[in-house]
């Protein structure tokens, strides 16, 4: 079908609707719905022409004459998909805005056709001053469609933003008028070919001419700081036009600078570079401190269309991968605010945290978490696949600044929408519930699978040109997904199935993993799988968990599997998100779950440009391998190492960026701590491992890096474990106490040899079992007694005997003392030690031993010990389902404690490829080393000898104690203020904080707090700029205007 | 002749950027804004004017074959034309503007209608 029966549909439809009489607004409605499909046939058929034969663009010409006596459009892939965007986002934009549109009549409708009709002709023509008559065209419709906000402000915003399009208007026709004299042609192509031959003598007046035009265009940009006007229309403007405003207006005006720049040649690009990522940055900045919701998204649209101008301004390197990139993030960008804006017509408030109101409405939530995925570039949305070429592509091109100001610009954006998603899980809900008529459900719904469906698309494409994964045929993705459509199931059923998956394609899949990565595919996969154990306490449906539990454990496993950067960044982000939905659903979880995704967004960013810049280092090929990394030399390796090095070790929660952890973990359902604790902990192990392996020791300026990892592990256990011995709550205890531990295996790692990587191993498989064992139990304990300060509670070890067995067995275990599997890694730790040569870390490591035992005595003491609380007399054990994985748990750290053999010896001869030196001797059940040999059978043995006896001699003693009862004893007539204060469990390393606590005062919580001050406050200084004055917007506009024209004739 | 036209045409664009950036009443905006888009028409036909030569209109007078040599160029003056029935159009809209946002909120001050923020 011939294209131009767009703007003869649009017409036609639009002057037919001008004769039907006031009545008929029913059926003038029906028609614009009728015309706005028809108009998308159209564009689809083109685009399914165009993807299917692959056939060139071509021209249509009008008026029967050729360029440049009329005015051609033209017709191709791009033009189809963009058209198709334009009309698909109207025709649901008009089914979102109905009642309004039937209140307003005919004349309404009419404009919104011809706003979408000048829309695609913007994207058509190729004719420059056809494109000004479509935009001025928009200008009057959008000035229209303003109207139809019930919003009394909406008349103030629509006047400034016309105020603004005066001085646009003039600035593009000076520039066209002048374009035109220089060239002696209206057409855009014409014009690029004159410009590149321009005679000299009139090159200078064609720069300006060519000045004015592009400024123009780029204004319909609303580039930051000269966009006041447009904000105020996106706040004021009804919700589903500010979706056409956002997603159709800005396709379409990116189209034409892209146009324009075709025109002006690779000089202008760096000037679109410019533009575009000083709006990235400053837009995503002033949507930190904004409250109103509308107002947020008109900053986030402002900041992508700035992100994607930047991509535009440097499709110099791009190349073929131009549309693909630019392509995927505009596409997810577009329906990602379009569904944001239709989803805010169903919130009554119009703060943040109003949005509450879809709690109860699991779709609704699902729509929008998938929106700020598609916004924040995260798997499996084509923004994510766009990213990963970006990234790759400014490397190899050496432009890693600019890649750094993108990179914080997202982390700042991703940074307030999971803020805003967290107001959205966690804060109250209103009394009343939302209505959901379907006429304003149903472009939601399209905006959002549209969404899935490109993430498809893109990753089909990535996979055929670029022999990537499609990360949806994934097959643990996959099943992770399926959870959202099985979420109506029984929370038992999908436990059930859950486990069963993961048990399943563990021994699919086992024979496939080398010693090492089996031990990961183990605690990920059969470690997940007894952890979900837990969960079946879990009444009714659980809405929300499994397809979160799932995509962590789908993005591990992938981790594990992937042989390339990409599907091991993937995965990466995967995990991410997925255990940040678990984290997200503890009850006091909202700002501990925001900073956890922050902190991983960016060590996943940090992992991001380290892979770029390890591609760049190597010869072209489509995919990176992991193993590759092994290629890298000065100058590039260090880098990339210390880049991949700091992205790991923010997931394990390394001093410094180890802020997140305590709270996140403690703060998480029961269930959910040992998950992210037992086993997403290792995901950053598993990426050191990795990096390790691969790069080994590398140095930089002379500094050995592995040496300073060294001293970070070191520092990390001693200050982990001194901030766990202060704790009151028995979670925030174990969460700290993960930090020391993760401490530990870090200082493995580093010691690079041979015993460290065994002892770093050990730490994984034990620090899985005893902390997974540990938060269920004093989780359990937690349930039951409602609360997690220790001093509340006391004498438990009767009542709840299995929690008490299980909190023993696991102290025992972490504190590494004999007979249990923690001495195991003890052992093999002062031997890796011995052998290496750097002493004052392994003194601050060997201070941390102590430390460690301090705070685990305190929770058994504290706990289990002690008087009972008259309120916890009734209580019972802790549920079976969260007592037996811990049972399962104690008889693990049994065996692994007798034959530890089992599972290290392969290990220990798979390490040996890499450090051959220092391998252990395993025979029979002793294991022998340079310094010594040990037996753990007999040490259990031992160990129980003395115990029982030590116990029976115990009892003998005490057969004729007294027992004092409760309450035989008064503290005074009256009440302490602060009743804990008198407990002896309160403050209960008192003296140790007077001496120590020096170590523990909260610089880094305070160093991170100050960054986001100050980027607040920035933000803060910087709205004053949007008075609010119409006049004002046009100054700002025109300074914008001589700023980039100095900063383009100082270039 | 052209030059002066040109030069009046960018005062004017100028005198109207002036008037819409310093008035404060939302209609003597409106007709500063008329004053620039005239100044923008002016420009424009200048730009096409070539000296010595006769309107484009092919006639008695103006046949098609030497039209090349003695007409003017056409096309600023066909883009002339566009652009004035656009600035009509936004102009008739920026006046239902002000006239709307004068009932409502009784005011034609630009400075008072600053409600939207930050």
């Amino acid at each position: 079908m011939n294209a131009l029966t767009i703007f003869a549909i649009g017409l036609g439809t639009a002057f037919l609707l001008g004769l039907l009489g006031e009545r008929q607004k029913s059926l003038g409605y029906m028609l614009t719905l009728a015309a706005l499909t028809f108009m998308s046939a159209v564009s689809a058929s083109w685009l399914v022409v165009f993807a299917a034969t692959g056939a060139d663009s071509f021209d249509i010409f009008t008026a029967g004459t050729a360029p440049p006596f009329a005015i051609n459009l033209r017709m191709g892939l791009i033009e189809a998909a963009l058209t198709l965007l334009i009309n698909l986002t109207g025709l649901f934009a008009a089914m979102h805005m109905g009642d309004a549109l039937l209140r307003l009549g005919q004349r309404a409708m009419a404009v919104l056709i011809i706003a979408i009709m000048a829309l695609c002709g913007i994207v058509l023509t190729r004719d420059i001053f056809n494109l000004f008559v479509f935009f001025e065209l928009i200008v009057i419709a959008t000035a229209g469609l303003v109207l139809l906000s019930d919003d009394d402000s909406a008349l103030a915003a629509g006047f400034k933003y016309l105020i603004v399009s005066q001085f646009i208007s003039a600035l593009l026709l000076v520039g066209i008028i002048f374009a035109y004299h220089a060239t002696g042609t209206l057409n855009i192509d014409g014009m690029a070919e004159a410009a590149a031959a321009i005679d000299p003598s009139v090159s200078g007046a064609f720069a300006i001419a060519f000045f004015l035009m592009f400024i123009a265009v780029v204004a319909e940009l609303k580039p930051f700081p000269a966009n006041g006007w447009a904000l105020d229309m996106y706040e004021a403007a009804h919700p589903g036009f500010s979706a056409v405003f956002s997603a159709a207006s800005g396709t379409a005006a990116l189209y034409a600078v892209d146009k324009l720049l075709q025109i002006g040649g690779t000089d202008w690009l760096p000037v679109a570079t410019g533009i575009g990522i000083v709006t990235f940055v400053g837009a995503n900045l002033l949507a930190l401190p904004q409250t109103n919701d509308r107002r947020l998204l008109g900053y986030s649209s402002i900041a992508q269309t700035g992100l994607i101008l930047t991509v535009l301004g440097q499709q110099d390197i791009f190349g073929d991968d131009y549309f693909f990139i630019a392509g995927g993030l505009l596409f997810a960008h577009a329906l990602a605010k379009a569904g944001l804006y239709w989803l805010s017509a169903l919130v009554a408030g119009r703060t943040l945290p109003d949005w509450a109101a879809l709690q109860s409405r699991p779709l609704l939530v699902f729509a929008f978490i998938s929106c700020v995925a598609m916004l924040s570039g995260l798997p499996p949305f084509p923004s994510f696949y766009a990213k990963w070429e970006l990234a790759h592509l400014l490397v190899a091109e050496g432009r890693s600044g600019l890649l750094a100001l993108i990179l914080f610009g997202a982390l700042v954006e991703a940074g307030y929408l999971f803020r805003w998603f967290g107001y959205l899980i966690k804060r109250a809900t209103p009394a009343e519930s939302i209505a959901c008529p379907a006429h304003q459900l149903l472009p939601i719904a399209a905006a959002v699978l549209g969404g899935w469906a490109l993430g498809f698309v893109w990753g089909e494409l990535s996979s055929s040109y670029f022999g990537r994964t499609n990360l949806l045929l994934t097959l643990p993705l996959f099943f992770a997904l399926t959870f959202l459509l099985l979420d109506w199931l029984p929370a038992w059923v999908k436990n059930t199935l859950a486990i069963g998956g993961m048990v399943a394609f563990f021994s699919l899949t086992y024979a496939e993993y080398d010693p090492l990565r089996l031990i990961f595919a183990v605690i990920f996969l059969i470690g997940g799988a007894v952890t979900l154990l837990a969960s079946y306490h879990a009444h009714g449906r659980r809405i929300g968990f499994y397809p979160a539990a799932m995509l962590m454990y789908a993005g591990m496993i992938m981790l594990i599997r992937a042989s390339d950067s990409f599907g091991f960044f993937a995965a990466w982000e995967l995990l991410t998100v997925g255990s940040y939905f678990l984290i997200l659903r503890g009850k006091h979880s909202e700002p501990h779950a925001l900073s956890y995704i922050v902190f991983s967004l960016g060590g996943a960013f940090l992992i991001l440009a380290g892979f770029a810049l390890a591609a760049s280092a190597v010869p072209p090929a489509p995919t990176f391998e992991i193993a590759q990394l092994a290629d890298l030399v000065q100058p590039v390796a260090p880098w990339v190492f210390l880049l991949l090095a700091l992205g790991f070790m923010t997931k394990t929660a390394a001093i410094g960026v180890h802020i997140w952890l305590p709270g996140a973990h403690a703060e998480a359902e029961t269930d959910v701590s040992p998950m992210v604790s037992g086993i997403l902990l290792k995901a950053g192990l598993y990426g050191l491992f990795v990096l390790l392996m691969n790069m080994g020791k590398q140095s930089l300026y002379g500094v050995e890096l592995t040496y300073v990892m060294l001293w970070i592990g070191a520092i990390t256990a001693l200050l982990g474990n001194l901030m766990a011995i202060f704790q009151e709550d028995a979670k925030r205890l174990l969460a700290y106490s993960s930090i020391g531990q993760m401490g530990y295996a870090l200082f493995g790692l580093a010691l690079m040899n041979h015993l460290g990587w065994l002892m770093a191993l050990m730490f994984v498989i034990n620090h899985y079992i005893y902390k997974s064992m540990l938060f269920l139990s004093v989780g359990g304990v937690a349930k039951r007694t409602g609360t997690r300060e220790m001093f509340k509670m006391g004498g438990l070890i009767t009542l709840m005997p299995l929690s008490f067995i299980a909190t023993l067995i696991g102290i025992i275990a972490v504190s590494g003392v004999p007979p249990l599997s923690g001495f195991g890694g003890r052992w093999i730790f002062y031997n890796a030690i011995l052998t290496a040569d750097a002493r004052l870390p392994m003194v601050l490591i060997f201070l941390s031993g102590p430390i460690a035992f301090l705070y685990l005595f305190r929770l058994i003491h504290t706990i289990f010990l002690g008087q009972l609380k008259d309120e916890h007399r009734r209580l019972k054990e802790a549920p079976f389902w969260i007592i037996l994985p811990q049972m399962i748990y104690v008889a693990l750290l049994m065996v692994v404690a007798v034959v530890p053999g089992m599972v290290l010896r392969h290990v220990d001869a798979y390490i040996s490829q890499f450090f051959p030196d220092g391998a252990l001797n395993w025979e029979g059940s002793t294991i022998t080393s340079q310094f010594g040999y040990w037996n753990p059978v007999a040490i259990m043995i031992i160990v129980g000898v003395i115990f029982m006896l030590l116990f029976g001699w115990l009892l003998f003693v005490n057969r004729r104690a007294q027992k004092v009862k409760q309450f035989n004893f008064v503290f005074s007539a009256e009440r302490p203020f602060r009743p804990e204060t008198t407990h002896f469990a309160w403050n209960f390393f008192a003296p140790y904080r007077k001496a120590m606590g020096f170590l523990v005062q909260p610089f880094v919580t305070r160093f991170w707090a100050a960054v986001t001050d100050l980027l607040h406050t920035a933000a803060d200084i910087t709205r004053r700029l949007y008075n609010g004055n119409g006049q004002t917007y046009a100054f700002h506009f025109l300074l914008f205007v001589v700023a980039v024209f100095t900063f383009r004739m100082g270039m | 002749m052209a030059y002066i036209a040109m030069a009046t045409g960018f005062l004017l664009v100028l005198i109207g950027f002036y008037g819409a950036l310093t008035q404060r009443n939302l209609l003597r905006m409106i007709v500063a804004f008329t004053i620039a888009d005239s100044g923008v028409n002016i420009v424009i036909v200048a730009i096409g004017y070539m000296r010595g030569r006769t309107a484009p209109i092919l006639d008695a007078t103006v046949s098609a074959a030497e039209a090349v040599q003695r007409i003017i160029d056409p096309v600023p003056q066909a883009l002339v034309l566009t652009a004035i029935v656009i600035g009509v159009g936004i102009t008739a809209l920026m006046l239902a503007y002000a006239y709307r946002l004068y009932e409502r909120k009784h005011t034609l001050d630009i400075a008072k209608l600053t409600d939207l923020q930050g």
